[in-house]
């Protein structure tokens, strides 16, 4: 096949080599990686859609002064737990290092599947574990409600279920370490003869660099929620100042993993936003090699020593304040070199804007805010003026939830035809992408100018503040615009998968492995008898 | 265009799946009705669905591995027994962590209620760990090559094994000991740490031994994996490193 075939658009379906029957068994023991991908895609989203509700919950009862939907304070703590919890336990994480990392890096890296396959299924399954015991707290009598950090000492005194918060975080930990140990193992020795160090894909190098700080950061936080669970249930005195503990040593354990966990997030999904970029932009990655080696490991190596920026008012000492406040404001220069580094990759770019690019220019407007209204926070000045106010979830709804949540409906717009041989609706993928960036911005905007304002967050209710209902009103609204928003991407894709036009193996023209070598939708064991790739190959090898 | 056709299925396995569910069981659910709902009934009967469940998954898990029909990761698992090593250290970093956050900060240490710990146990339990990270090396020399001898390898691996519960039992002894001095989790802060990290490090000892007797059973028939051997033995001796830290920082500080 010439180079020029390959960049073209190719539209002729291919016959399937195996017969796509569907059967029971085939999906639910399988221990395909890119089936596996679909099982955390199906809980990933799940987890979004539910803790997706509670958040509508919560904004419709701040949506008026008074009760509005409950009565009962502790059921919108109940609320505001779920929704932090899944979101990031159950959905952002498991979306971006599950369902990507498993759909793409074989793929990519041209292997026929992960290292250990069945370690693989362990991790979805345990994932799913830890799915089915959240939902179970809508079914116990006593739900937690300690927000998704389970601060001690409310944790231990509260009368909620502490124990299936603890055990939630173990069983996701537990997933994650054994995904790290399995796609450590699987890019470092499995890749394709050709595709070396200096070709990886950019969303190969990205996930390398989470899972280094998922098996470093996730046990640290595993030891904490143990410590927490042997404290409320078995009397260890761990977090107790009455017998010589101290509750700052959860918060800094809890952190020393938390505040990675967003790089976690984070470099998955602007390794989306580049596969996304340079494939819409037919662009090289500009300055490849400095962002790898500069943006994403130093992130790396920066991610873990910033944590107590989320303690400057928790009562940790002047000197650790100190260092803290620099390195978190060294840590936005790789941040910032990842931003210029699709910046430059769109530069004298040919782009082309179908909905997987929308998304991906709607990061760079949504990250931008999240991330230059982190920095006054990283100082301890103002931030003692800010915290514990709506400007924090303002900020870091932009910077994490809804910045990656782009990532990953964009991405997810990205590998459909790919992974269901079948194109979505393009008109149903813009307005749904127009409602939903409508949507957030709103809401979020909104959250942050109530919170300069002084509107405390966690609140369930506001009557000291009654000249902000009509920002709550709108905020209120906003979060309706993103429902909509989700309910027609996920209808888009519903169609697109049964209804829509059958394509062949690249549709957009990416010069990425698995768009010109893997047939729409691969077949087990992806390449068969391997990929045989030319000297000259590059995944970003447009222009040639 | 064709090749990739030879792989007529999709790979299947039941066992990660099962031993999830059995795990669900087993820990978070048995633990939360025994002590979150007080129901030792509804506890055991989870104990009843998830233990047999988990069991039975190792059993088949070793069993298909060791025939290995996949073959994609062949001879991987001793590269990536660091990665999990990593991850395993860190843990006991948290807990570290913790145990020296409050003891530095402590007014007076020991805490009220401690008692003098014995310091004959830790000294005869290093001793046992040590020699059985020595039986195990001497047990993976002769797996390859001309010097190939099952009987030897099998001889090492168990006395090994033999070291290692010798190793828990010590422990449990003096477990025993402590509690009837009144000594438990409950009593201090030092009680805390020691019994999380001790029993945590025994932990990772019976699981090593686990690990060692899902070698060992099929190995009598004669199925043995090197990579799975040499990724048993560098856990085996990380967990007898881990166990310098432990003796070090709780009984020689």
């Amino acid at each position: 096949m010439s180079t020029q075939a390959l960049l073209e658009p190719s539209d002729t379906a291919e016959v399937a080599a195996v017969k796509q029957r569907f059967s029971l068994k085939e999906w639910i023991f399988t221990t395909d990686h890119k089936r596996v991908a679909v099982l955390y895609m199906i809980g990933a989203f799940a987890a979004f859609f539910v803790a997706g509700l509670m958040a509508m919950l919560m904004r419709t009862e701040l949506a008026s002064l008074g009760p509005t939907v409950t009565a009962d304070p502790s059921t919108y703590n109940t609320w505001l737990y779920f929704h932090g919890a899944a979101m990031i336990l159950g959905y952002q994480i498991p979306a971006l290092t599950g369902f990507f990392a498993n759909y793409y890096v074989p793929l990519m890296i041209g292997a026929k599947d992960v290292a250990f396959p069945r370690v693989n299924a362990l991790s979805v399954w345990l994932f799913w574990m830890g799915i089915i015991l959240a939902l179970l707290t809508f079914v116990i009598p006593d739900p937690p409600d300690i927000m998704w950090t389970g601060y001690p000492p409310y944790s231990i005194l509260t009368g909620g279920n502490t124990a299936f918060y603890t055990f939630t975080v173990l069983l996701m930990g537990f997933s994650s370490i054994a995904g790290g140990v399995n796609f450590l193992t699987t890019i470092i020795y499995m890749r394709a003869p050709g595709v070396t160090w200096g070709k990886m894909n950019m969303f190969i190098w990205c996930t390398l660099a989470a899972f280094i700080i998922q098996i470093i950061f996730v046990p640290v936080l595993g030891s904490a929620v143990t410590m927490l669970t042997f404290d409320k249930y078995l009397g260890t005195s761990f977090f107790n100042p009455a017998a010589g503990g101290s509750p700052l040593i959860y918060e800094n354990l809890f952190w020393f993993y938390s505040h990675p966990a967003v790089y976690v997030i984070f470099l998955p999904a602007i390794g989306l936003i580049y596969e996304i970029i340079a494939t819409f932009a037919r662009n090289r990655i500009f300055n490849y090699k400095k962002i790898v080696y500069y943006g994403v490991m130093g992130v790396v190596g920066l991610g873990g020593i910033v944590w107590a920026h989320h303690l400057y008012v928790a009562g940790i000492p002047n000197w650790m304040i100190l260092i803290h406040v620099f390195m978190t404001l060294i840590i936005s220069v790789p941040v910032g070199l990842l931003m210029i580094g699709l910046l430059g990759t769109l530069y004298k770019g040919s782009i082309h804007y179908a909905t997987p690019m929308l998304y991906a220019a709607g990061f760079l407007f949504l990250f931008l805010i999240g991330g230059l209204t982190g920095i006054p926070n990283a100082m301890s000045s103002i931030y003692i003026h800010l915290t514990d106010t709506y400007w924090m979830p303002g900020h870091f709804h932009y910077v994490m939830a809804i910045s990656m949540t782009t990532a990953i409906i964009g991405g997810t717009y990205y590998v459909f035809p790919k992974m269901t041989g079948r194109m979505y609706n393009e008109t149903l993928g813009r307005i749904g992408f127009i409602l939903f960036f409508v949507g957030v911005n709103i809401t979020f905007m909104f959250t942050m100018i109530m919170g300069v304002k002084g509107m405390p967050r966690r609140y369930y209710d506001y009557q000291q503040f009654p000249e902000i209902e009509w920002m709550q009103q709108i905020a209120t609204v906003g979060s309706y615009i993103i429902f909509l928003g989700a309910l027609v991407v996920l209808i888009s894709w519903l169609h697109g998968a049964f209804y829509g036009r059958k394509v062949g193996r690249n549709p957009w023209g990416s010069r990425s492995l698995e768009w010109t070598h893997a047939p729409s939708p691969p077949p087990p064991g992806n390449y068969g008898d391997g990929v045989k790739l030319p000297d000259d190959w590059n995944p970003y090898g447009y222009g040639k | 265009m064709n090749g990739y056709a030879h792989e007529m299925s999709w790979h299947t396995s039941y066992w990660p799946m099962v031993v999830s569910v059995g795990v669900l069981f087993l820990v978070p659910l048995a633990f939360s009705f025994y002590f979150v709902y007080q129901k030792p009934l509804l506890a055991a009967l989870s104990l009843g669905i998830g233990a047999p469940l988990v069991l039975i998954s190792i059993a088949g898990w070793v069993k298909e591995g060791l025939e290995d029909e996949h073959g994609y990761g062949t001879g991987l698992s001793v590269w990536a027994m660091p990665f999990l090593i990593v991850s395993e250290a860190l843990l006991f970093v948290g807990f570290f962590a913790a145990y020296w956050a409050t003891r530095l900060t402590a007014a007076s240490w020991p805490p009220a209620g401690t008692p003098e710990l014995s310091a004959v146990i830790p000294i005869i339990m290093t001793v046992i760990l040590v020699s059985s990270s020595v039986t195990i090396h001497l047990a993976e020399t002769r797996l390859e090559g001309e010097k190939y001898d099952r009987g030897w390898f099998l001889t090492w691996l168990g006395v090994t094994i033999v070291l290692g519960a010798l190793f828990l039992g010590i422990s449990a002894f003096e477990w025993t000991e402590l509690f009837h001095e009144g000594f438990n989790f409950r009593t201090n802060v030092f009680s805390s740490s020691f019994f999380s990290i001790t029993g945590f490090h025994g932990s990772h000892v019976l699981v090593g031994l686990i690990i060692f007797l899902c070698i060992l059973i099929p190995a009598l028939s004669g199925k043995i994996n090197k990579s799975f051997v040499k990724a048993a033995s560098i856990y085996w001796h990380f967990v007898d490193v881990v166990w310098f830290f432990v003796a070090s920082q709780l009984y020689f500080w």
